[in-house]
């Protein structure tokens, strides 16, 4: 069996945040890079899959420079068999719509049996490119999956839900699934692992057309800081009292 | 008779009422224990060299020379325990003597006589040897008898076969075969030495040759015997009964000593020599080419051919088991019941008792991953404490190191610790900070901290991830730079250039990572213009100065302890205030056990004007905080309702009575310490200071205001 995990690497941010000159990213010297969370998961669970089927082949696919081959290296080093890499004209600062035109190339030459994307990524938390990836493909698709179980031609997955409920679905393979965190504990890539995954190979291709972008940032910033927010001070039992207070107001 | 009168006729006949077959059959069974000792032997030296993983061992000569002296001087068998050394001395002694008198005797009976004609063992040679062996069979006596009060009345702790975990189901019983062991192996010396004295003293009772009373002892036994009438021919055939079970037995023992306790005997004074003293301090790198399944110590075969010895050199004197901070706080753990496992597996996977066909112990011979149980591997902390006071010289910390790797390997670890590790590969640091935050404790200084990747300075300052992160540590961080400002240092520091040191994800297991680190570390620091590396970090201190080597770092590295120390001396630290405290000092594991460095520290608050009281458990005896080995990143372990070793700790602080300061000199202590004086229920009775807050304190008003007493107002 053969299954594309779709991962990104993703930019984090400590306390203190510069823009870039043009207002239009963040500066790079504020952030540090890691697989995003979500895709560690997708990219274990593929690779369970893998192993519990006896063969197969797990291909992690990703957006992004040079730079993001670190994310791809830490998914191979964990176990995945090759990675794919788009980069060229128009994907710089993409957005989802975007990236899913790209990685849907990718798809449709690997056609593989199942895709694989986390629910979102940590820094753009848009929750949109495995869903979009899904539509471009024309493949079901299946949303916050907690548990899969591969059957005949179909697969039977969990889908989490608010407020703590669960829709058990039924879908056809080959199928987009974006994958929660949780589903299991993605196992730990050493450093060895993560130095040796240097040899797999990594594929570097330019996206094809990706047509007119579907949405642009034109500006970021510090939201304004909000008014009528109640600082408390004193004593830890004043405050303990007053924040008594308040509860009991609101749930009046 | 006087002595001068002495002719050449006072000696024995070794042989005397045996018939030529019977001495014949004699050497038979002499032939016959000298090849089974033999074999043993050479089982054991098969044994270990099934070890795969190498080590180096260099300098044979040197190593010799150290054990001889180590074992002739008892050094380490008398650490901590002068009674229980005081036995092994005399049994030691006793029994080389005896056994050199017994090496006389073949080679008069065996050679000197019947080869050379000369027969030396008579007259004023045989008296001496007489008395000497006598008194030195009496002190095998005595010592046998201490060990036997020490084991069967005293009963110290270390002596228990209690484990502070549930142990394997195979080895249930073990605690019963282990006793059974021990006290069969100081009984059978015990029947050697009263068959000796027995045999002595019927043989002067038969004859009653009066200068005998050169062996005191049995001379005193033989007159006893001939006081109650046991005399003459009778005491003879009782001689010639006692001289075939004395010889007999002598020789079954002889040819067990490979297979029982006795093998200590070989081993112990083997583990003394090939032990590496800085084993614990400097581990050793992974081969180049290893592959996944190579990695660390997962199987048996994979120890190293030393470590097989170790696990044989073991004599189950417990000094690790009562030095373990993790055994004392029940963790589920004791470095002794680690090796004692280990042995098991050893012997049944590839010892002799394997080559008898008795059948191991552990149904998976030679896997030892699932024999010692994962949470005992995390348990320890790496603090050096076992090794330490071992006395054949067991590396425990590097063992159960190489075991931790192997289970990093294989993604088998606590999720905290994994966390961890994900964190500092990302952010290069533990906390997961960003790499431009670590130097954001030096913005609250009156003055600004160079940029030593920019400017040459005179030191190196690495200031290490607490010192650099942690709010309570940066205070203690700031009291050091405002130092070293007043005493006209120059210094810098790496800013956002610095990663974590790697000192305990070395320890943790993760090699990969610590290499990785290590090199960036390098890189850096190699682009830099300085004299000397400092840090407060006893952790970072250990791995700069004894690991960075391997990768070709290679500088003179300072404790702040040991530099302060120098700026005393030359002057340019100029104390003016005597503070008057009392105080306790909590030596750390990587600055003490690790490298040695007690005094420093101590001679420091001497010079501030404190009044210093030892913790009982001080210098190479220091009770580790618990944070070592990357535990300070797990999970507890400890048993339900047991203090914390960092608690622990405080409660032998508190006893110490009105104490004004607990003085600690590593990052770590203080993030331990500060949390244990609040959970430990002692708030209020003591507080914690970091070293350079109290030298900063004596630098006077001038200086700096003194630390305000904030922990106390809380």
């Amino acid at each position: 069996m053969k299954i594309v995990v779709c991962v990104k690497q993703v930019a984090s941010l400590g306390d203190e945040v510069e823009f870039t000159s043009d207002e239009r990213d963040v500066d790079p010297d504020f952030l540090d890079y890691a697989l995003n969370e979500w895709d560690s998961y997708a990219t274990e669970e593929a690779l369970r899959l893998r192993e519990s089927s006896g063969d197969g082949e797990v291909v992690v696919a990703t957006v992004g420079d040079e730079d993001a081959e670190e994310a791809m290296r830490r998914a191979l080093a964990m176990g995945a068999d090759r990675g794919i890499r788009v980069w060229g004209d128009g994907l710089a600062g993409a957005d989802p719509i975007t990236v899913a035109r790209a990685l849907a190339e990718v798809v449709r030459d690997e056609s593989p049996d199942l895709v694989l994307a986390g629910v979102q990524s940590s820094d753009a938390v848009q929750a949109a490119t495995g869903t979009a990836l899904a539509e471009l493909l024309g493949l079901p698709r299946v949303a916050v999956v907690t548990k899969i179980e591969l059957g005949d031609g179909t697969a039977t997955v969990h889908r989490e839900l608010e407020g703590g409920l669960l829709d058990v679905v039924e879908v056809d393979v080959p199928c987009v699934l974006t994958i929660q965190t949780g589903i299991n504990e993605p196992r730990y890539a050493t450093l060895r692992a993560i130095k040796q995954a240097e040899q797999k190979p990594i594929e570097e291709r330019e996206p094809g057309d990706l047509g007119a972008p579907a949405a642009r940032v034109r500006r970021m910033f510090v939201p304004p800081r909000g008014e009528g927010a109640e600082m408390l001070d004193g004593e830890p039992a004043a405050i303990a009292q007053r924040i008594k207070e308040i509860v009991e107001e609101r749930l009046r | 008779m006087s002595p001068l009168l002495l002719g050449a006729e006072q000696t024995r006949e070794t042989f005397a009422g045996l018939d030529a077959w019977q001495i014949v059959l004699w050497y038979g069974l002499i032939a016959l224990s000298v090849a089974i000792f033999g074999y043993g032997v050479a089982r054991l030296a098969l044994k270990y060299r099934r070890g795969r993983t190498r080590g180096p061992v260099g300098r044979p000569l040197e190593r010799a020379v150290r054990a001889a002296r180590i074992v002739a001087t008892h050094a380490w068998i008398r650490r901590r325990e002068p009674l229980s050394g005081l036995a092994h001395l005399l049994v030691f002694y006793g029994f080389v003597v005896l056994f050199i008198g017994t090496a006389i005797l073949a080679f008069q009976d065996d050679f000197a006589e019947p080869v050379l004609g000369f027969d030396f063992w008579r007259g004023w040679f045989y008296l001496g040897y007489s008395l000497f062996l006598d008194v030195f069979g009496a002190a095998l006596v005595v010592g046998l008898t201490i060990f036997a009060v020490k084991r069967g009345l005293l009963r110290p702790f270390r002596l228990s076969y209690w484990r502070p975990a549930e142990p394997a189901p195979a080895l249930a019983d073990e605690a019963k075969v282990y006793r059974a062991g021990d006290w069969a192996f100081l009984g059978s010396l015990f029947f050697l030495a009263l068959t000796g004295f027995l045999l002595e003293a019927f043989r002067i009772a038969a004859d009653d040759p009066d200068f005998e009373v050169w062996a005191p002892f049995g001379w005193l036994a033989g007159q006893g015997f001939m006081g109650i009438g046991f005399e003459g021919a009778a005491a003879d055939d009782a001689r010639l009964a006692t001289w075939w079970v004395h010889g007999v037995f002598a020789l079954f023992w002889v040819s067990s000593i490979p297979f029982t306790k006795a093998v200590h005997m070989l081993t112990g004074p083997a583990g003394v020599a090939v032990t590496d003293r800085r084993a614990g301090s400097v581990l050793q790198p992974l081969p180049a080419d290893a592959r996944s399944e190579d990695v660390g110590y997962a199987t048996i075969d994979a120890l190293s051919p030393k470590h097989l010895l170790d696990l044989d050199a073991c004599t189950k004197c417990g000094k690790c088991h009562a030095a373990c901070p993790a055994t004392a706080t029940g963790y589920p753990l004791s470095p002794r019941d680690v090796v004692l496992d280990l042995r098991e597996v050893a012997e049944g996977a590839m010892g002799n008792r394997a080559s008898l066909g008795i059948p191991p112990r552990f149904p998976d011979r030679a896997e030892i991953l699932g024999t010692i149980k994962p949470e005992t591997l995390w348990s320890c902390m790496q603090c050096m404490a076992c090794v330490e006071i071992c006395p054949v010289g067991i590396e425990h910390v590097p063992i159960i190191n190489q075991m931790r790797r192997a289970l990093i390997e294989r993604g088998e670890m606590d999720g905290q610790l994994q966390q961890t590790l994900e964190t500092i590969y990302t952010s290069g640091n533990s906390f997961g900070e960003a790499k431009r935050k670590r130097a954001r404790w030096a913005r609250d200084l009156d003055f600004d901290v160079k940029d030593a990747r920019k400017e040459a300075a005179e030191i190196l300052w690495f200031v290490g991830d607490y010192a650099s992160f942690d709010p309570r540590n940066q205070r203690a961080t700031r009291a050091l730079a405002s130092i070293l400002r007043a005493c006209g240092v120059d210094f810098g520091i790496l800013h956002d250039g610095e990663r974590t040191a790697g000192n305990d994800v070395r320890r943790a297991g993760e090699e990969g990572l610590w290499t990785s680190l290590a090199e960036e570390n390098v890189a850096t620091i190699s682009g830099c213009r300085f004299d000397r590396i400092l840090t407060s970090d006893p952790h970072s201190y250990n791995t700069l100065k004894n690991e960075y080597p391997q990768l070709g770092g290679t500088w003179t590295v300072l404790h702040h302890s040991e530099l302060l120390i120098e700026l005393l001396e030359s002057g340019r630290l100029a104390l003016r205030k005597g503070l008057g405290y009392r105080v306790t000092y909590h030596d750390p594991c990587t600055l003490g056990r690790y490298n040695g460095v007690y005094d420093e520290p101590r001679r420091l608050l001497d010079a501030v004007g404190c009044e210093l009281v030892e913790m009982p458990r001080n210098r190479d005896n220091s009770f580790c905080c618990g944070a070592g080995g990357g535990r300070i990143w797990m999970q507890e372990l400890q048993a339900e309702g047991a203090r914390r070793p960092s608690e622990s700790r405080i409660d032998e602080a508190v006893a110490l009575g009105a104490l004004d300061y607990f003085v600690v000199a590593c990052p770590k202590d203080v993030t331990m310490y500060e949390d244990a004086i609040k959970t430990s229920g002692h708030q209020g009775e003591i507080e914690l200071r970091e070293l350079s807050e109290l030298v900063l304190e004596a630098l006077g008003p001038a200086a700096a205001p003194p630390p305000a007493r904030e922990a106390a107002a809380l």
